[in-house]
Formats: structure tokens, C-alpha cells, sequence
């Protein structure tokens, strides 16, 4: 890495200071999560809190609340169809979404479809920008998503029903239960979606053809405190979803492609003073089915088995110093009809320290290393330090190694997979800066990351086979903004976030596709008594489809905007409605090349708690 | 030429001329059109349909690319994945595997006709005889017994299907019959011969090995397929002779082409010649050309008219190039085309 390299990115930090960012970061409750590192590991890098309000107010997709939330960018092939994020410039491959602690990301495809989870069943999402391999393995490279279920161990019981409808047959059912009294706290959540997605195209003849789907899911955690330094808790989470592909032309094929997860894990806590111990099995199974024509019952599919045991012991001698070992096993088992049965193993030990000197200044470092026999597996480590020079400004330093492993379908697919592939690495370094005066929180970030052993599918003839071939570098900045302040009966909070994104073929020096140099989203909200209004905007920059960057088939640059009221009816119980109108200003866009998004649509709601 | 198509050509602004002369209804007027003379490349592109682009190379050395999209602005885009082009009397007919149909244009003026999305799943390879479209289809690829042809009348532009039980990639026409190569990623391993009369299959020639590419010269088809080139004698219908091909090029010989005497074949990047009654295959390549692809290369070749034509597929993801060579191996020019270039079309 030359200097100049280095230097842009913090040049850029102050080019943009005075540009609108976000965060809605939150103190984090002090309730209990299963992703304790999450908390413990994670001071010297950004990590923005989505909690439930926002959650509530964006459609239930993780799609939908991630992008206009965040910096991610989201290439997704029309509404609701397979959506893949990149975080700082990096491939869908190299984000990682950890749900209660564990990496979900797919053993077939490494990424996960940000469409097949619905953010209701959560009661937080996070967002962990940059290297995180050390604690939460392959993928975590741009960063990672956390999908986190809280429980509360206070004598309470709630229910919580939502329904929603809206343009195009969009229809949304949401309950939530919860119980608990000091020793047992349970939560399930249902949750349903379906629409016929048949939007008529903007400014132009034709209509959404076969995007119609529907998706169940079900949440469920219990806690249960056997004794007063010993509980166990039970997470679970079903998805079943059946999205038909929509089409370009009428002509096409139609196809469609069923979802089913399932993901469970089982956690035994020990809280013996300064040992924190955690003993995890989990057991993960993902499932596909492709109908390659709906004509017909045939289909192909893939499907694996993951189970994980991992150990986890927290030695915290005092507030200041922390250290934690974790030692994880998993076996993976893939089967399906076009990759070879194969049955994988990892063994994994990772230490992980945080020490604060003083009261100003910290540091954590992590080590990880796998053992494998399907890869050669480097050994990955993060080192980072906080220093507050001021009330209202701190400085964080983070550098770590991080990897993405190759995926089944990589190594075992049938004809193509290549068993020799080695893991992308990535070598990266930020820096961040977090002011906070008041009821302002603002915070750039600068990074530059070093990518090698890409993997891309390239054709061999007729036949197409993963290699480890591109490098890439990427750096860019990161800028959060984040006001809320209550005067009286009235309430306003805005957040905004930009990113500027540099992401290029190091042999060619191009821009990769599908990575925009600029993205921003902003929201305002207003309440006074019990109505409230609120408004959502995303800027998407242009992006360039041809690796050769030949800007004549450049995506163009988008801007779009959600605006909505809520008046809540009740009392001591809260019984809101709600109404949307989404795309407000009727956008004619897309993000990938011709898959038309929908224009002005509606959505109501109404959402009802008891206590 | 009918009064509609005339004032269609003209309402679409295009800056061909068009022949309206009375004097058309006889068909012998030499056709007009800026595509008259040269050379069609299809760009297979990739998923997006920005990508799949037809260029035009004339005989006059000038290229022109993206064709369709400038000569028929509002049209139905073309689909992508090209798969191929084929011509009858004055029309093209271009498939697209994506958009699962065929697009008809004038071959001269390339002006849009019409489109035909009826009984077709998957389709390849076309040809054309006595005023009928043959078009071979995978319908399910991993299948070769509900593999089909798409009969389409050139009238109406209706169609209808004939089951063909067996792997169908290539048809090419000769003497009224139609010949089909069963074979695609190693399965498959014959011709079929197709009597387009009787609507029905008349004949099976089993090869032992999987048929890549075909050309029929002088009543024989010459065939090369994994391992093997093959000789079938049209008059019988049977192998007339067989040559096992150097172990070297058992899997990467393909692309066989026939132009004055001399048959033609490629290796990885090389291209093989031989005269077209030899019994001994080559090794020396008679050329061998520098790929920046590292698996798209020679994606598309060609030998006509005194020219050798290769198409190297890029990272199908940009524009990529072609090439020509004199028969001697000689390079002549590169032109960029569009992305994925697969395929040559000679307008002649």
C-alpha cells in the first residue's frame, strides 16, 4: 500500500464533515444476548444499532431496513427477488450474517439473501462495520449483520399483533408473545408476507410477470435460570419462503425457488464470578429447491447440515480487562443434486482480549486460527485501540486479517467445482472518528482493505469453474449522523449515513461492477403526542455493469423517498395505525440492469401491544 | 414488400433505404440494405440484456456495433444469451436462451419483423427449409429424451413441436433434410437425420463419440466429436470412416469448419488445418493466437471466403474482440465487438 493510498481516505473523512450522516446507534440495554463479543469485542469499530422502532417503520425485509438505514449497497433483481449487499465495495461473499451469534451465512452459496429474512422476528439488528473473522469467521470481511434476540428476565407478558396491506396484494402478518418472570423468559414470534409484486413498470409498457411470493417464519427463544449462576436458553428460528423469479421479457421461462431454513442452538450459561462459561450446540439446516419451470414438478436442490459446538469461557478479573477463549467445532454435511455429498470439518481456537488503561484509553486484540483439511487456512487477527482525547471526541484504530472460505458449491459442484480453491483473504485497516456533542452523534470512518484470491466463476467452454484470481483493493469512508432531541410533547430524531466507496481490480485498476462511488440515506422522524410522521430518503450513485467500466451502460444514480404517519389510539396499551407511501416521488429506477423497481405504492397498517 | 411494412420502415425513422418498387412482388431484385455484405457476430452477453448485442463487420472492413438496438429503437430488446442466428430467403432469425424466443428481422436492412415465443423451451440451433423454421430445443437440460424441434410456418409465424427423444444442439439443412447433432456436454452421441416432408425422423447414425460441430461438404458430414472425427456418407446415411484424434486434443477439438478443400479445426487457442480427405490429423496449428481471456478463448470460429474468423469471449463482462487471419495464418485485423462474441453469420 503506497501512502497516497493511505492518506485518501482520511483526506476524504474531512472533505465530508459536512455532509448529512447517521447512525442510530443506541446505548446498548444491558438485556441479555447470546452475541456477547458483539458487545465485549467490538468497542474499537463502528457498530450501529437498528432497534425495534426502526425495525417497525421499514418494510419487514432485511433488505428494505438495511438500505435505508445504512451504507450498505443492495443490488437486488426487483422487489423482494434475490437481493445481495456489499459492504465497503466488498462481494456479497463478504458479509457475514450472524444470527444470535452464529454465522448463517449459506454453505452453498456463502451469502445470504437478504430477502429471506424477516427483521420483525429480531428484536435488534446491528450492523458491524469492517474485519470480524476472528470472532465470527468466514465472510466478515465488509462487516456483519447481527440479528439478535433479547431476553428479559422481569415479571412481564406481552403480545404484540401487526397487520399490514398495501399495493400490489402486499399483505404482512406479524404476533409476537412474550413471557417472563425472574427465572423463565420465552418469546415467540409468527411472522407472514405474501404478495403478487405485479407492479406495472414506470413510464413504460409491461408489468412485473411472475414476482409473486410469499414467506413464513417463526422466532422462538426460552431462558430458563436453573439455578442462580447456571441458565440454559433455547433459540430457534424457521424460515419458509417461495419466491417466483420475475421476468425481463414476457417470453421467458418462468421459474421459481423455495427457501427453508432452519436454524436452532441450545446454550448453557455459567456465571461464576469473573468466568463467564458458555457451552453452544447448534444444529442449522438450509434447504433450496429451484424450479427451473414452474410447468413442470421437477426441480434441483441443495441442501446442508451444519452442526456447531462451540465453547466459550470469559475471564474478567475486573471491569477493565477482559479475555475470552473460544474453541468451535462444525461439521458441515452438503448433499444435493448438482454437488457431491461431502461431509467437511472445522476446528477453530480463537483468543480474544479487550484492556482499558485508564479511563480514556483501551485496547482489544484477537487471534483465530481453523483447522481444516478441505483449505489452507491463514491465521487471522484483529488489534484495535479507542483513545478519548476529549469529552466530545474519540479515536478508534482497528486492523485485522479476515478471510471468506470457499463455499460447497465452489469446491463440490457438479460439473465445475474446484477442490483445489483457496480462502479470499483480506488484510484492512480503519480508522474512526466519533464526535459526540449532546444530543449529536457524528462519526467518519476511513478504511482501506487489501483483497487476494478471489474467487470469480469463469467459463471454461461450456462449463463454468471458480478460481482464485482477482485482487482487489478497496478503501472510502463512512460518515454517521445522528440527532434526537425531545422538547415538550415533541419529539424529533434525524439520522443520515454516506459512504464514499473505491473498489478496484488491482490488474486492471477498474471499479468492480455493481459498487457505486457515493450512497446516502437520511431520516426524519417527528412526533408531538401521539402522532408522528416520518420520512425516509436513499441516494443510490451511478454504478457500472461492464468490468472494462464503459460508462454507456452505467446504471444511473437514483434518488428515492418513503413517507409515513402514525397516530397511536391508545392508552396504557399502545394501538397504532399507520399509513406509507413508498417511492413517493415515483422514481423510475433500478438497481440491477433492467429489473424495474416498483413506482408510488401504499401500505397500511396497524399495530396493536398489550401489556 | 407489402404498403404496411413500407410505412413501418419509414414511421420507425430509419436511415436505410427501403425498396418499395412495384416491381418486388417478382423477388428478383437484388436486395438492398446496409447489411447486404458482410458479417454478423453474435455478443451471447450475460444476464443483463444491455449485454447481448448483434455487431456488423462489412466486407468493406467497417464495423458497426449493437445493430438491432440502433436500427429498431421501441422494438422487443432481443433477449440475452444469443445462441444463434440463421438465415432463410430475406430474414434472420435470432434465438435467445434467456428470453426464450426468436426474433425475425430483415437480413438486409435488419429491421424487426416479428417474434415467435410459442413452443419453444430452451432453444439452440435453427435452420430453414421449404418455408419452415426448424429450431432444436434442451427444453429440461439435464434431459435429452424431452428434447424437441419448434416447427414454425414463415407465414403466420406459427408454430408446433416434434419430439426428437434424444440430445439436440446443431441443425443445419442440406438437400431438403435436416441434420441434427445429439450431443451436448458429453451426452449424446449420434446425428439425426430429419425428413422435414414427413415431419418425422428418418434415420439414427450412432457415432461412438459425442458430436461437437458439423459442416456437410460434397454428400459427406464431416463430424467432430470427443476423441473422433467422423465421416457420414449422405447417400447412405452410414460412417463412411472414422479418425481417432490424438490424445492431446480428445476434449479441447473443436469448431470444425470447411472452406476450399481444406477442413479446419481449433485447440485451446491454436487452429488446426487439414486437407479435407486426409486421414492424418495435424499437430502443428497452423495458428495460435494471444488470449487475454482465461477461459473464453476462441468462443466463436469461423473460416469463409479466404478468411479465418476467431471470436475470443473476453470476461464476459465487457466488450470484447474478434479476429481475422488469412488462410496462411496471417493476422489481418481486430475489431471490439460486443460481449461474449459466439458466433459468425456470413450475409452472402
Amino acid at each position: 500500500m503506497t501512502l497516497k493510498q493511505f492518506i485518501l481516505p482520511i483526506m476524504l473523512m474531512l472533505c465530508h464533515t459536512l455532509l448529512a450522516q447517521q447512525d442510530t446507534i443506541m446505548q446498548l440495554k444491558e438485556v441479555v444476548i447470546s452475541d456477547t463479543q458483539l458487545r465485549n469485542f467490538s468497542a474499537t469499530q463502528s457498530v450501529q444499532r437498528l432497534n425495534d422502532s426502526v425495525i417497525n417503520t421499514n418494510a419487514s425485509s432485511l433488505t428494505s431496513l438495511l438500505n435505508y438505514n445504512t451504507v450498505i449497497y443492495f443490488k437486488e433483481n426487483g422487489l423482494g427477488m434475490v437481493s445481495s449487499p456489499s459492504f465497503r465495495g466488498t462481494t456479497a461473499q463478504q458479509t457475514a450474517v450472524i444470527w444470535n451469534g452464529i454465522n448463517i451465512n449459506s454453505q452453498l452459496l456463502g451469502q445470504t439473501d437478504f430477502n429471506t429474512l424477516n427483521t420483525r422476528d429480531f428484536d435488534a439488528v446491528s450492523v458491524r462495520a469492517g474485519g470480524g473473522s476472528v470472532i465470527y469467521g468466514s465472510s466478515a470481511i465488509g462487516g456483519s449483520i447481527h440479528l439478535n434476540s433479547e431476553l428479559d428476565y422481569a415479571d412481564a407478558f406481552t403480545n404484540e399483533l401487526r397487520i399490514n396491506y398495501g399495493s400490489f396484494s402486499t399483505q404482512g402478518l406479524h404476533y409476537k408473545t412474550a413471557i417472563s418472570t425472574d427465572k423463565f423468559s420465552a418469546s415467540v414470534s409468527v411472522t407472514r408476507n405474501s404478495s403478487d409484486n405485479d407492479y406495472d413498470y414506470i413510464g413504460q409498457e409491461g408489468k412485473n410477470i411472475n414476482g409473486q411470493y410469499y414467506n413464513n417464519s417463526i422466532n422462538a427463544v426460552a431462558g430458563y435460570k436453573f439455578s442462580s449462576k447456571n441458565r440454559l436458553v433455547l433459540y430457534s428460528y424457521l424460515f419458509d419462503g417461495e419466491r417466483h423469479f420475475s421476468l425481463i421479457f414476457p417470453s421467458e421461462i418462468r421459474t421459481k425457488y423455495r427457501d427453508s431454513n432452519m436454524r436452532n442452538m441450545l446454550e448453557w450459561v455459567g456465571d461464576y464470578g469473573k468466568f463467564t462459561s458458555k457451552l453452544k450446540a447448534a444444529f442449522l439446516q438450509e434447504e433450496y429447491r429451484y424450479f427451473a419451470n414452474i410447468a413442470y414438478q421437477e426441480f434441483t436442490f441443495g441442501r446442508v447440515q451444519s452442526i456447531i459446538g462451540k465453547y466459550d469461557l470469559l475471564f474478567k478479573p475486573n471491569e477493565k480487562f477482559k479475555i475470552n477463549t473460544v474453541l468451535d467445532f462444525t461439521q458441515n454435511k452438503g448433499n444435493g443434486s448438482d454437488i457431491i455429498n461431502k461431509t467437511r470439518h472445522i476446528g477453530a481456537a480463537s483468543l480474544l482480549i479487550s484492556h482499558e488503561l485508564g479511563s480514556r484509553f483501551m485496547y482489544e486484540a484477537g487471534l483465530r486460527k481453523e483447522i481444516t483439511n478441505n483449505y489452507e487456512s491463514p491465521v487471522l487477527f484483529s488489534l484495535g485501540t479507542k483513545y478519548q482525547f476529549a469529552p466530545f471526541y474519540t479515536l478508534k484504530l482497528n486492523t485485522s486479517k479476515n478471510f471468506r472460505i470457499p463455499t460447497f458449491n465452489d469446491l463440490y459442484w457438479q460439473e465445475g467445482g474446484n477442490a483445489e480453491l483457496k480462502p479470499e483473504s483480506s488484510w484492512q485497516v480503519e480508522m474512526g472518528n466519533v464526535f459526540t456533542v449532546k444530543d449529536v452523534m457524528f462519526s467518519v470512518t476511513g478504511y482501506y482493505i487489501k483483497i487476494k484470491d478471489m474467487l470469480r466463476w469463469v467459463p471454461t467452454g461450456g462449463l463454468w469453474r471458480p478460481i482464485n484470481t482477482d485482487r482487489v483493493e478497496t478503501y472510502g469512508a463512512e460518515a454517521l449522523f445522528s440527532y434526537s432531541k425531545t422538547l415538550g410533547v415533541h419529539a424529533v430524531s434525524l439520522n443520515a449515513t454516506y459512504g464514499y466507496t473505491v473498489s478496484k481490480n488491482e490488474t486492471t485498476g477498474n471499479q468492480l461492477i455493481y459498487v457505486p462511488y457515493h450512497k446516502a440515506t437520511a431520516s426524519l422522524s417527528y412526533s408531538i403526542k401521539k402522532f408522528s410522521a416520518y420520512y425516509q430518503f436513499l441516494y443510490n450513485g451511478e454504478v457500472f455493469t461492464r468490468s472494462d467500466n464503459n460508462s454507456r451502460y452505467n446504471i444511473d444514480a437514483y434518488t428515492t423517498g418513503n413517507a409515513g404517519v402514525e397516530y397511536n389510539f391508545g392508552n396504557a396499551n399502545s394501538y397504532k395505525l399507520g399509513a406509507q407511501l413508498l417511492n413517493a416521488w415515483n422514481a423510475d429506477y433500478v438497481s440491477v440492469d433492467s429489473r424495474y423497481m416498483p413506482g408510488r405504492n401504499f401500505n397500511i397498517y396497524i399495530t396493536l401491544k398489550f401489556k | 414488400m407489402n404498403l404496411k411494412k413500407c410505412l413501418l420502415a419509414l414511421v420507425a425513422g430509419s436511415v436505410f433505404f427501403v425498396s418499395c418498387s412495384s416491381d418486388d412482388d417478382n423477388n428478383s431484385a437484388e436486395p438492398t440494405g446496409a447489411y447486404k455484405d458482410g458479417t454478423f457476430i453474435l455478443n451471447e452477453g450475460n444476464s443483463a440484456p444491455s449485454t447481448a448485442s448483434i455487431t456488423f463487420l462489412g466486407d468493406n472492413g467497417n464495423v458497426e456495433n449493437d445493430i438491432y438496438t440502433s436500427v429498431n429503437p421501441g422494438k422487443p430488446g432481443l433477449g440475452t444469451y444469443l445462441q444463434d442466428l440463421f438465415f432463410g430467403d430475406d430474414k434472420a432469425f435470432i434465438i435467445s436462451g434467456s428470453a426464450n424466443k426468436v426474433t425475425v428481422v430483415n437480413r438486409y436492412t435488419f429491421e424487426y419483423i416479428a417474434t415467435i415465443d410459442t413452443n419453444l423451451e430452451n432453444p439452440r440451433f435453427g435452420a430453414v427449409v421449404n418455408g419452415k423454421a426448424y429450431i432444436t430445443n434442451y427444453a429440461d437440460y439435464r434431459v435429452g429424451t424431452d428434447d424437441f424441434l419448434t416447427v414454425i410456418n414463415l407465414t403466420d409465424y406459427s408454430t408446433s413441436k416434434v419430439a426428437l427423444n434424444n440430445w439436440s444442439e446443431k441443425i443445419i439443412e442440406e438437400n431438403g433434410k435436416l441434420y441434427i447433432s445429439n450431443g451436448y456436454y458429453g451426452d449424446g452421441t449420434s446425428i439425426t437425420v430429419f425428413n422435414p416432408s414427413t415431419n418425422a425422423t428418418e434415420s439414427v447414425i450412432e457415432l461412438g463419440a459425442s458430436p461437437e460441430s458439423f459442416e456437410e461438404e460434397d454428400g459427406i458430414l464431416y463430424v467432430l466429436g470427443s476423441g473422433k472425427l467422423s465421416r457420414i456418407n449422405l447417400a447412405t446415411n452410414q460412417v463412411s470412416g472414422s479418425i481417432t484424434l490424438p490424445e492431446a486434443f480428445t476434449y479441447s477439438a473443436q469448431n470444425l469448419s470447411i472452406e476450399d478443400n481444406k477442413l479446419y479445426f481449433t485447440s485451446s487457442t491454436s487452429v488446426y488445418s487439414m486437407p479435407l480427405n486426409s486421414v492424418t490429423i495435424p499437430t502443428t496449428p497452423l495458428l495460435t493466437y494471444t488470449s487475454t481471456s482465461q477461459y473464453g478463448a476462441m468462443y466463436g470460429f469461423s473460416v469463409n471466403d479466404g478468411k479465418i474468423y476467431i471470436a475470443d469471449g473476453g470476461d464476459f463482462s465487457s466488450d470484447s474482440k474478434i479476429y481475422t487471419y488469412s488462410l496462411t495464418g496471417t493476422l489481418l485485423n481486430s475489431y471490439t465487438v460486443g460481449v461474449g462474441p459466439n458466433g459468425f453469420y456470413f450475409n452472402d
